[in-house]
């Protein structure tokens, strides 16, 4: 990726917040945690479609995954009540480990595919998972120059 | 329970501290007191006998129980039921001024609506509701309990539910075991033992019954898969429950379910991500190339017809931003069709073209398309020109904030699609909603919506007919008045709407605005001193602006008889739209607009007056209205409070609909 113009401005390379965009829910299925894949017009010029529906597509997994009611669940809350509840001081709930597999996921997308086009991912268990909140920077140098907009060559 | 604590130790972040009221914890330490204190007294004086007598495996048993029970007592009190954090101040930035009071999202095929938690700053979601105790958005809200202090929600509903279950099961074992102890104890009732027995019996007898009944309810409630308040509050009475998975899915959902976690008192990692530019750019196809420079020629258009309109309404604060990305996913339209596709949202039907007819009087056909593309003024300014009934249909509040004039618009066109659905009455909201600029608007909002609770906002425009009579006396003509002397001068309505949108405005702007007129409108007088409906004021309003908008518009709101209001959208006389929907909404529809109209001399640029008072001359068709029955319904209808002051004329349209005309 080859920058044309090298500005004193671009050498600062600041990024500021420029808005913020947020996936709703979708409640078409109840009150089961599922968040809306359709492509915010926002992030058109920002990132790939493909992507951003993969990694919302990734999360809705996870979070269906938290929500069955099978085995696990049971023998959780049997464990639980056989021990007045004390398990849950020592242990972390099947939910807990995928809402830090969640996390992790977020990071590792944040780190990979979207920091690098200016957008930073929230965990939605922050913001009680009512939303995923989508930072969108730009960069500050940019609007200096003329021309300094960073426009990838690459496309991913 | 003192807020923010939370079974796992972490100090959340729920509501500010409030002041400490020991009443809070009278329940729940007598809950507490009775329950320990009974059960040791039991396990101690009566247990020692039944495990000699019979066997030692009772009191076992009985301790087993009491320990379940005070667990998930302990667990119902002390764990976070599902509070959702504050939301941050960029989620709501732009709702706070334009957003309506209620999104409807559908559920399993049955709209439900996301009412706006002024306190929490954001559309609660589906089932959760605000315990106005705790201060806090809870999910899935079952109720507030007193006595385990604490709200029952998703998190800790199980264990409230399997407390009532074991102390019914509790009570019930000391009940037996207690009289059983009596039973063998007749002749030895003056001891200790014995004495204590009886006490002990006679309480758990007399919690029995609630507790019994209580618990017999939330089974009830567990296997039709509802909340205590969707049960008490009647959501699904007559209804389809979405939530519901059928009777042993919504048992497994309660007792089977994983441990939701808590959304307070989590520890927040930074972001350890840096960003930095450059920044990659996905690579824009030529579509999208295409679209970009069509793009860019209608936001030209659309740019400058944003100043046009800060122009014009100076006198209001700056428009807010566009509300584009308030729904993510919409196609970004610069048309209608992003009024549309907006409105789609929420409600189900599209807007009828017929919206854009009645754009206001400073914007001339021309531009009506172009002005209609800014979609966050415009078009719902002609949402709410449109018809009556728009919004009417529940006189749901279709705004929290004090509505720019955009936001009225869009109020009009959410709040009717919305009412429609929900039927109750947010009238409310309403008043809000008309507080700025449409007051009477607000008026026959809130008679359509204590009429007809199924009209959608869309079925509006058909129902008008049927909405006529439902617009009744209620109506204030103030506001009219005031609109009536605005548009008089030759202004153009729409800026005066926004320039003098609430009542005492309106009451001042008409006197500045008219100062020609002989006779200041008594209605003005009459109707600032009538006291605001409180019935309808909103308690989820927080913003000042939206109080003070309510509190504006109370003479609009105020039943006053024989009050009637034209829709205050004024289009221009000039243009001759159909103006259907509101001269429908007199019971006729226009015969068309007589192009040699002046808003002075008919002083209703709402179409819908002039059309009535020309009609007999008019060759227009549409349902004939006799002069007789103008003239006899402007004796009948006269409102006694209001005598037609300074050349303003009642006419009444079918239904009974009095519109003032001032002359």
């Amino acid at each position: 990726m080859a920058t044309e113009f090298h500005n004193l401005q671009e050498l600062h390379h600041s990024a500021s917040l420029a808005t913020k965009v947020f996936i709703q829910r979708d409640y078409r299925d109840g009150t089961i945690c599922k968040f809306q894949t359709k492509f915010p017009t926002e992030l058109d010029s920002r990132i790939e479609k493909s992507l951003f529906e993969e990694t919302l597509k990734t999360l809705n997994c996870y979070y269906a995954e938290t929500e069955k009611i099978g085995g696990q669940s049971y023998l959780e809350g049997c464990l639980a009540c056989a021990t007045a509840y004390i398990i849950f001081l020592c242990m972390e709930t099947p939910y807990e480990k995928i809402l830090k597999k969640i996390s992790m996921y977020i990071q590792e997308h944040n780190e990979k595919i979207y920091a690098p086009r200016g957008l930073l991912l929230t965990d939605p268990i922050e913001r009680g998972m009512r939303v995923i909140e989508i930072s969108i920077f730009e960069d500050s140098g940019s609007t200096s120059s003329s021309g300094s907009s960073p426009s990838s060559s690459t496309a991913q | 329970m003192p807020v923010g604590l939370s079974v796992d130790g972490a100090l959340g972040y729920p509501s500010p501290s409030r002041p400490f009221r020991p009443s809070r914890y009278v329940p729940v330490s007598a809950a507490t007191a009775f329950l320990v204190g009974a059960s040791t007294l039991f396990l101690c004086f009566t247990c020692p006998w039944l495990a000699e007598r019979f066997s030692s495996s009772i009191p076992l048993y009985n301790v087993v129980v009491f320990l379940f029970t005070l667990a998930n007592f302990s667990m119902a009190t002390f764990m976070d039921p599902g509070i959702f954090p504050r939301a941050e101040e960029d989620e709501d930035k732009e709702d706070d001024f334009r957003a309506p009071l209620y999104k409807t999202v559908e559920v399993r095929g049955i709209q439900v609506r996301m009412k706006w938690c002024s306190t929490c700053r954001f559309y609660r979601p589906p089932r959760c509701s605000h315990c106005s105790v705790c201060d806090n958005c809870v999910e899935e809200f079952d109720h507030h309990c007193p006595w385990v202090n604490n709200c029952i929600g998703r998190r800790n509903y199980r264990y409230f539910f399997l407390f009532l279950l074991s102390l019914t099961i509790h009570i019930m074992n000391v009940f037996g075991f207690s009289l059983l102890y009596i039973l063998h104890h007749t002749k030895h009732l003056d001891q200790v033992d014995s004495g204590v027995t009886m006490a002990v019996m006679c309480v758990s007898g007399l919690f029995f019954v609630p507790v019994a009944g209580l618990t017999g309810f939330h089974i009830v409630l567990v296997a039709r898969g509802r909340t205590t308040n969707e049960q008490v509050t009647g959501k699904f009475r007559g209804g389809v429950n979405p939530f519901t998975h059928g009777c042993l899915k919504n048992i497994a959902h309660v007792l089977c379910g994983s441990q939701a976690p808590r959304y307070l008192g989590r520890l927040r990692k930074p972001h350890s991500v840096q960003v930095q530019p450059p920044f990659l750019r996905p690579p824009l196809s030529e579509a999208q190339l295409e679209a970009k420079a069509v793009d860019n020629g209608i936001q030209q258009s659309k740019s400058s017809l944003e100043i046009m309109e800060s122009q014009s309404t100076d006198a209001d604060p700056p428009p807010p931003p566009k509300p584009e990305h308030k729904y993510p996913g919409l196609p970004h339209t610069q048309n209608e069709a992003f009024f549309q596709s907006e409105c789609s949202l929420l409600t189900e039907a599209p807007p009828t073209p017929s919206l854009y007819k009645y754009r206001p009087a400073y914007s001339s056909p021309g531009k009506n398309h172009t002005a209609s593309t800014h979609s966050s003024k415009m078009s719902r300014g002609n949402s709410m020109t449109e018809s009556p009934s728009v919004p009417v249909t529940t006189g749901q509040l279709s705004y929290r904030s004090d509505p720019s004039l955009s936001s009225r618009g869009g109020a009009g066109c959410r709040g009717g699609g919305e009412g429609g659905k929900a039927g109750s009455g947010g009238l409310g909201g309403a008043s809000t909603f008309g507080g700025r600029s449409y007051p009477s608007f607000t008026d026959t909002l809130l008679q359509s919506a204590a009429a007809s609770c199924s009209s959608s906002l869309r079925s509006a425009h058909t129902a008008h007919n049927a909405l006529g009579p439902l617009i009744s006396e209620g109506t204030t003509s103030t506001s009219y008045k005031s609109l009536a002397n605005q548009t008089r001068n030759g202004s153009l309505s729409y800026e005066s709407l926004l320039t003098h949108s609430e009542s005492p405005e309106f009451e001042s702007a008409a006197h500045e605005l008219s100062p020609p007129r002989p006779h200041p409108p008594h209605s003005l007088s009459t109707a600032a001193g009538a006291p605001p409906i409180s019935g309808y004021t909103s308690p989820f309003l927080s913003a000042q602006q939206r109080e003070g908008s309510l509190q504006a518009c109370p003479a609009p709101l105020r039943p006053s008889p024989n009050r009637a209001f034209l829709r205050p959208t004024s289009s221009p006389p000039s243009r001759a739209p159909p103006l259907s929907p509101r001269a429908r909404s007199l019971g006729s529809p226009p015969p068309g607009p007589a192009p040699g109209h002046t808003p002075l001399g008919k002083s209703l640029s709402y179409g819908g007056g002039a059309e009535l008072q020309h009609r007999p001359s008019s060759s227009g068709g549409g349902t004939p209205m006799p002069n007789s029955t103008i003239k006899q319904n402007v004796a009948n209808h006269n409102t006694p409070s209001h005598k037609p002051v300074g050349g303003v004329k009642k006419v009444t349209g079918v239904g009974g609909t009095t519109y003032g005309i001032s002359v």
